[in-house]
This record gives C-alpha cells, sequence and structure tokens, in this order.
C-alpha cells in the first residue's frame, strides 16, 4: 500500500485498476463482442428493452382479454400461455437483466473508479447467453408456448405443452448468465474500488449492487437444479415432483421459491440503489442515513434466504412452520422501511429539482410502499388464505415490481440517458410520459386489490360478471400505461436525434461517473482518481484527487452555477 | 495483452522488490482465485438443493427405500464396494495434493508422477462407478424417487469428477507448453481447488446415501 493523499492510501489492488486494454477499432468488437462494461450494459438495455416490448405487448393482450367476462380475443388455453410468458419475461429477461446486467454494468465500475469489471470476458460470455435464452423462451410459441404461470408448479407443469421444455433452458440458462454476472460484480467490487474508495464511501447503487451479487449466484444455483430436474422427469420420466410416483409438487415449491423469493430482492436492491442516487442528487442535499440505507440493503439480502415459504401458506405446510415464515417476512419491513423513511428525509427540507427522474423516484417511493403494505396482509398468514391466488396478489406484485422494479428503471434511465448518449431528452414530454405512466398505473392496478378481496381468481380467462366494471377500468387504464410506453420510445429517438449536448454532469451529480464526459471514454478515466469521501455531501467541494477535470463538470445546482471543480 | 498507458498516480506500486508485471500478475491471480472460490460456492448450492431435494422425497414417505414394482423394499446400496471406492478418490486428493506442492517445489518429475496417479484414480473412481451403477438393483434412475435421487446425485458427481479429470489433463498438457511457471501457477491452484471440492461433496453423498 502507498499513500496517496492524507488519508488515503491504495488498495491493493491499484495496478490492475490503471490497466488500459487497448480500444478495439473493429466494429465487431467495439459494438458487437465488446468487452466494455459500458457496451456490454447498453447491450443488456436494449436487449431487454426489446423483450420488455414483447412483454408489454403480452400485458396488453391479457387486459384486453378481459374486457369481457367471457374473454373477448383468446381461447383460454392461449391466454394461459400469454400470461405465463408475460411472466417468465419480465422477470427474468426484463427486470433482472436491466437492473443488474444493464444498470450494474454501465454505471457500477464508473461508480468505484475501475476502468472495467473484474473479467471482461466472462461479462462477454454472460451478456450473450441473455439474448440467445430470449429467443429459446420465445420460440416456445412455436411448439406450445407454457401454460402454468411463471411459477410452473407441477403437476400442471409435468402436463404442460412441449414448450415448457424450451422454458426450462431458457430460464436455466438465463440463471447461468446471471451466476456469471454475480460473481463478476462481487469480484469487481470487492477488489477494484479506486484507491480511498473503503466500503462506507462507496455510492449507494454500488452497495445495492454488492448486496445483490450474492443472491445473484447463490439462489440462481438452487432454481438451476429445480429447472433440471423438472427438465428431466419431463423428458425421461424421472420422479421427482410427481406425486402418483412418490415424488412431491411441495417440493417443487420449496426450491422454485428459495430461489424466487431472493429474486424478488435481485429484483428491487438494484432499484433501491437507483432511487438512492437520484433523490439526494434532485433534492441537492445529503442523503439522509447513508449507512442505515448501505446495511440495511445488505439486511435484506441475508433477511431474504428465510422467508421462501409465505408463497406456501396454502400447500400444505406444518402450521409450527409456518409462524417463523410470517414473522421474518414481516421482519424485512424493517430495513425496507428504514429505507423509506431515509429517502423521505433526504427530501425533506430539499430544493426539489422536480425533473424526469426526481418524479419517478418520488413516485417510486409512493407506489413502492403501496405493495410493500400489501406484501404484509400476504404475509399475515390468516389474511394470506383469503387472498391466496387472487387478484389481490396481482395487484401486489405489480405494485412492488411495476411500481418498485421498473419506475426505477425508469428513473434510472432518465438519469443516465445524458451519460450513455451525451444527449438530454425532452423534459416535458419526460413529465408527461411519468405522469401518463404513473396514473395509467395506479388506476390499472388499484381495482385489482378490490377484485382480489371481493374474490377474483388469477390466472382466469373468463369471469363472473360481477367483477366487470372494475376489470373494465384496469384495461382502459393499462392503455394509457402503454401510451406512455410508446412515448417513452419516442421521447428516445427524439433525444438521440435531436436531443442537445448533455455535457458530463447535467445534474450537478457528484458520483464519479459523471466526472467523466458524456458518452463516457473507453477507459472511462485517464487517471484513477482517489476518493476522500462519500460522494453525497452537496455544498461541499467535489472529494476526488487526481481527477482530470472534465470540461464544463461543476460541483452546482443545474440552474445555478457555483463552486468549481477544484483540480488538483 | 495489457497495455499500460496510464502513468496511475505516479506512485511506487507496492513495497517489494518485483517488478510492475509481477504485481500485475499478482493481483490478476487474486482476482481469479476470489471468482473461482464464489463459484464452487455457488456449485456447493446446486449440490445442496439436490440434497435437499433427496432428504424431502424420503421424509415424504414411511419407509425409505421405497417399494419397488414387486412391492417389497428396494435393496440397500453396497456400502463396502462404495467405501473402498471413495477411498481411491480420497487417495486422488493426496496425490493432487502432492502434484501441488512438488510443482511448488519446481520437481517435475514428481509433479508429473502425482499428476498421473490422481488422473488414473479419477478414472479409476468414474469405472467404480459405471460398476456401481450397473449393478444397483434400485430400479434404476427413473424407477422411483430413490432411484431419482441417487442417480442424479451421484450422476451430477461423477459429472464433475469427469470435467475435473478433463481440467487436470489439460493443465498437465499446458505445464508441458510453459504455461506454469515456479511462481506463476494459478491454473494449477484452481485445478487443485476444484479437485478438493469434488472430494468434499462426495463425502456429503456418501454419508447420505450408504451410511443413512
Amino acid at each position: 500500500m502507498a499513500t496517496v493523499a492524507p488519508g488515503v492510501t491504495t488498495g491493493p489492488y491499484h495496478a490492475v485498476l490503471d490497466h488500459i486494454h487497448p480500444e478495439p477499432t473493429s466494429f465487431i468488437r467495439k459494438y458487437i463482442f465488446s468487452i466494455d462494461a459500458k457496451v456490454i450494459g447498453i447491450q443488456y438495455m436494449i436487449t431487454g428493452a426489446i423483450f420488455f416490448a414483447i412483454s408489454g405487448f403480452m400485458a396488453e393482450l391479457i387486459r384486453t382479454q378481459l374486457l369481457s367476462p367471457d374473454g373477448a380475443i383468446v381461447s383460454p388455453a392461449t391466454y394461459n400461455s400469454i400470461y405465463s410468458m408475460h411472466g417468465s419475461s419480465m422477470v427474468w429477461f426484463v427486470v433482472i437483466p436491466l437492473l443488474t446486467g444493464a444498470f450494474g454494468n454501465f454505471v457500477m465500475p464508473m461508480q468505484i473508479g475501475a476502468r472495467d469489471v473484474a473479467f471482461p470476458w466472462l461479462n462477454l460470455v454472460a451478456f450473450w447467453i441473455f439474448p440467445v435464452a430470449g429467443v429459446i423462451l420465445f420460440s416456445s410459441f412455436l411448439i406450445g408456448a407454457p401454460d402454468a404461470g411463471w411459477t410452473e408448479y407441477p403437476p400442471i407443469s409435468l402436463q404442460g405443452p412441449p414448450g415448457t421444455n424450451l422454458w426450462c433452458i431458457a430460464v436455466f440458462l438465463i440463471g447461468i448468465s446471471s451466476t456469471m454476472t454475480g460473481i463478476n460484480f462481487l469480484v469487481t467490487i470487492f477488489k477494484m474500488r479506486a484507491p480511498g474508495m473503503t466500503f462506507t464511501r462507496m455510492p449507494l447503487f454500488v452497495w445495492a449492487q454488492f448486496a445483490t451479487a450474492p443472491l445473484s449466484f447463490i439462489a440462481t444455483t438452487a432454481l438451476g437444479a429445480a429447472l433440471a430436474a423438472l427438465f428431466i422427469e419431463r423428458v425421461f420420466g424421472v420422479p421427482f415432483y410427481d406425486p402418483k410416483r412418490g415424488g412431491s409438487p411441495v417440493l417443487w415449491q420449496h426450491m422454485f421459491w428459495f430461489y424466487s423469493h431472493p429474486a424478488v430482492y435481485i429484483m428491487i436492491i438494484p432499484g433501491f440503489g437507483i432511487i438512492s442516487e437520484v433523490l439526494p442528487t434532485f433534492a441537492r442535499k445529503p442523503i439522509f442515513g447513508y449507512k442505515m440505507i448501505a446495511f440495511s440493503s445488505v439486511a435484506i439480502a441475508l433477511l431474504s434466504f428465510s422467508v421462501w415459504a409465505h408463497h406456501m401458506f396454502t400447500s400444505g405446510m406444518a402450521p409450527w412452520l409456518q409462524l417463523p415464515f410470517m414473522i421474518i417476512t414481516m421482519v424485512i419491513a424493517i430495513p425496507t422501511g428504514i429505507k423509506i423513511f431515509s429517502w423521505m428525509a433526504t427530501l425533506w427540507g430539499g430544493a426539489i429539482n422536480w425533473k424526469t427522474p426526481a418524479l419517478y423516484a418520488t413516485g417510486f417511493l409512493i407506489t413502492f410502499t403501496y405493495g410493500g403494505l400489501t406484501g404484509f396482509f400476504l404475509a399475515a398468514i390468516p389474511a394470506d388464505y383469503h387472498e391466496h391466488g387472487t387478484y389481490f396478489v396481482v395487484a401486489h406484485f405489480h405494485y412492488v415490481l411495476y411500481g418498485g422494479s421498473i419506475m426505477s428503471l425508469f428513473a434510472g434511465l432518465y438519469y443516465w440517458w445524458p451519460k450513455m448518449t451525451g444527449r438530454m431528452y425532452n423534459e416535458k414530454l419526460g413529465q408527461l410520459q411519468f405522469w401518463l405512466t404513473f396514473i395509467g398505473f395506479n388506476a390499472t392496478f388499484t381495482p385489482m386489490h378490490w377484485l382480489g378481496l371481493m374474490g377474483m381468481p388469477r390466472r382466469v380467462a373468463t369471469y363472473d360478471p360481477q367483477f366487470k366494471f372494475w376489470n373494465q377500468f384496469a384495461t382502459y387504464s393499462s392503455y394509457v400505461m402503454a401510451a406512455g410506453a410508446i412515448l417513452f420510445i419516442y421521447i428516445l429517438i427524439d433525444s438521440l436525434r435531436r436531443g442537445k449536448k448533455a455535457g458530463p454532469n447535467p445534474w450537478g451529480a457528484r458520483t464519479l461517473e459523471w466526472m467523466v464526459s458524456s458518452p463516457a471514454p473507453y477507459y472511462n478515466f485517464k487517471k484513477i482518481p482517489a476518493v476522500l469521501a462519500a460522494p453525497y455531501d452537496f455544498g461541499n467541494p467535489l472529494p476526488y484527487l487526481g481527477l482530470e477535470a472534465a470540461p464544463g463538470a461543476t460541483e452546482a445546482t443545474p440552474t445555478h452555477s457555483s463552486h468549481p471543480v477544484p483540480t488538483h | 495483452m495489457a497495455v499500460s498507458v496510464a502513468p496511475g498516480h505516479g506512485i511506487a506500486h507496492g513495497d517489494d522488490d518485483h517488478g510492475h508485471d509481477d504485481i500485475i500478475y499478482r493481483e490478476t491471480r487474486d482476482m481469479r482465485l476470489m471468482g473461482f472460490v464464489l463459484f464452487l460456492g455457488a456449485d456447493v448450492v446446486l449440490f445442496s438443493s439436490y440434497i435437499f431435494a433427496y432428504i424431502y422425497l424420503r421424509n415424504s414417505i414411511p419407509a425409505w427405500p421405497p417399494p419397488g414394482p414387486d412391492g417389497h423394499a428396494l435393496p440397500r446400496l453396497d456400502t463396502a464396494f462404495a467405501a473402498f471406492n471413495s477411498i481411491v478418490l480420497f487417495g486422488s486428493g493426496v496425490t493432487m495434493h502432492w502434484a501441488l506442492e512438488h510443482w511448488k517445489h519446481a520437481n517435475r518429475g514428481r509433479f508429473n508422477l502425482f499428476m498421473f496417479l490422481t488422473i488414473l484414480l479419477g478414472i479409476g473412481f468414474l469405472g467404480g462407478q459405471a460398476y456401481e451403477y450397473a449393478h444397483a438393483a434400485i430400479g434404476g434412475w427413473s424407477g422411483n424417487t430413490f432411484g431419482a435421487s441417487f442417480f442424479t446425485l451421484t450422476g451430477m458427481h461423477g459429472l464433475h469428477v469427469a470435467v475435473g479429470v478433463g481440467f487436470l489433463i489439460a493443465l498437465w498438457i499446458q505445464t508441458t507448453r510453459g504455461v506454469y511457471t515456479k511462481d506463476r501457477f494459478f491454473g494449477l491452484t484452481a485445478g487443485t481447488l476444484y479437485w478438493h471440492f469434488v472430494d468434499v461433496i462426495w463425502v456429503g453423498l456418501f454419508f447420505l446415501f450408504y451410511l443413512w
């Protein structure tokens, strides 16, 4: 170790950090098979966006089907396949790859002051598994897509159409990709931080990736085991899950949820990280409770391994076992609540600059909290007996996944878009897009709570006419959301074509990725900077030494220019 | 491959006498080691999942082993033979350890000998497993939950051993081509770790299927 500046010693890994691979010159090595984490992040983004569009289209098919009580457009069998594929695709091919693969790759290495991840080639392979697995997943429509829901419970999934085998393969492959990314990120965060960046000086998005990475490779492996067993049972008749042959369908539920509950946190903790970056930047205030936000991510990740059976209260489980699962599930509300209150305290008294990312982050606070509270209802065993398998569950997980994960994705994309492309988006349209999404979303999913409590089961192609009004209301509202999504595509294209130049730091943010030009150069930093403090002390000089000052990077609010960057 | 174009902070890298190249090697090696250990951790979860499945299935019926097609309980597995085969595998762990130690002491002859023995014992274990598969009268892979668990778990372990044998052969070829030196042998370290990992998994499986 060596001392860089008073109070800053280099970590043991700075020699590797300083190294720069020569920038590739061919188109293929630059944009197709690139090993640059930023390019890979954008590749994830584009691929995920395509799958998002397909899944969103399927969601609109689902809603349109439910316009009339006797099913308006597709047969019940097709309907089963559509919602199964919508769920599978959204979870494994949209939310998880976008939050970890896309934002993790694009933002995290820059935020820790690294030039790339620890294993760039592994990163390349992990990315390319993703589109291949996606093609395999969607090609199952050609031979009969899986129809037992995204959870594929046996014994129904054992009798499912041939496409279920492709589903197993696709999800298994994306699991391998996720495992690779998890290991890669964990080593990167452990070993490649810039000199002086101690754990308590890491940006909170990095903390979020740090808490998520172990989930990605520990929990996902358990899912791989469950999927492989389902596959060999379907193909070779090896009995694991078939109750007629001594197997147990509940075994699948245990193995599946042992993965899929942690996966819920793979799908939200990076979102927490995005919110923790966006809120202080737009409130122009230091983040409230930095350490509590950071540690609560880790607490959530640890607790997430011991709550899976709360999905199975009605599956036949010993009553004495249900109680601890209920209690631990409710305990997760504590670290989550710590975050929510810290974010509210961050906004409190801030001169909030209501740009689109800030709107999305604040919208997230509302919708995610709402979704978290209904989770509390579902965790309570007696209430769950009534709500299980109804639209109340659908409402709950869309509030946490769309109102949580997707809203944070939108916040992150608007926030880092200038860094990715070097261009600003149209702010007025962005705000309109937020309101379409926010209002459309709430109007679509709030009535589903009522439908569920009234007893409307999920996963049905037709329903009792008494539920007609709120179903139609939800469907028309979902078209508002769809309009928001289409407007979003227009905004991005418009920004690429006409957006004004963003400059290195359009938001006056303080984390390291904003200290370089937009789009960031291949090697991120000309010199690896030294880090003196956590990045959120708005109003103080930037805590970095040795930065090659990016032209125009100012420690200032977007409207008022104040301190110039200290150039050491 | 890596080209240094950045002068860094203009400070000395580390306080030892090695060159810059050595430091790069050491840092890269440490990162790879961590990544490899995490990969093995993920692999532990894979085995644990099937072990959980086995325990779950075993406990979900009243008697174990479950009855075969004729209504009688299936026979137990041949513990004595499996114990012998286990010794073969654990022995290969010992020889692998010696191989690595002799590499560190630049004793090429002994290294080659123990590498050879390790690979031989690994293949021997696989042969023993094949013999056992042919003689285990528990109804085959798809006959019942006992066969399903046993053949899936031990088969997956056998696959790991087979991959390990391939890994060791590849490493051995690399050593003849001068890929590794007395001081730089991360591949051999990884191979040894992997081989010991496969041994340790077998301890668990042996207890589960033969002693329980």
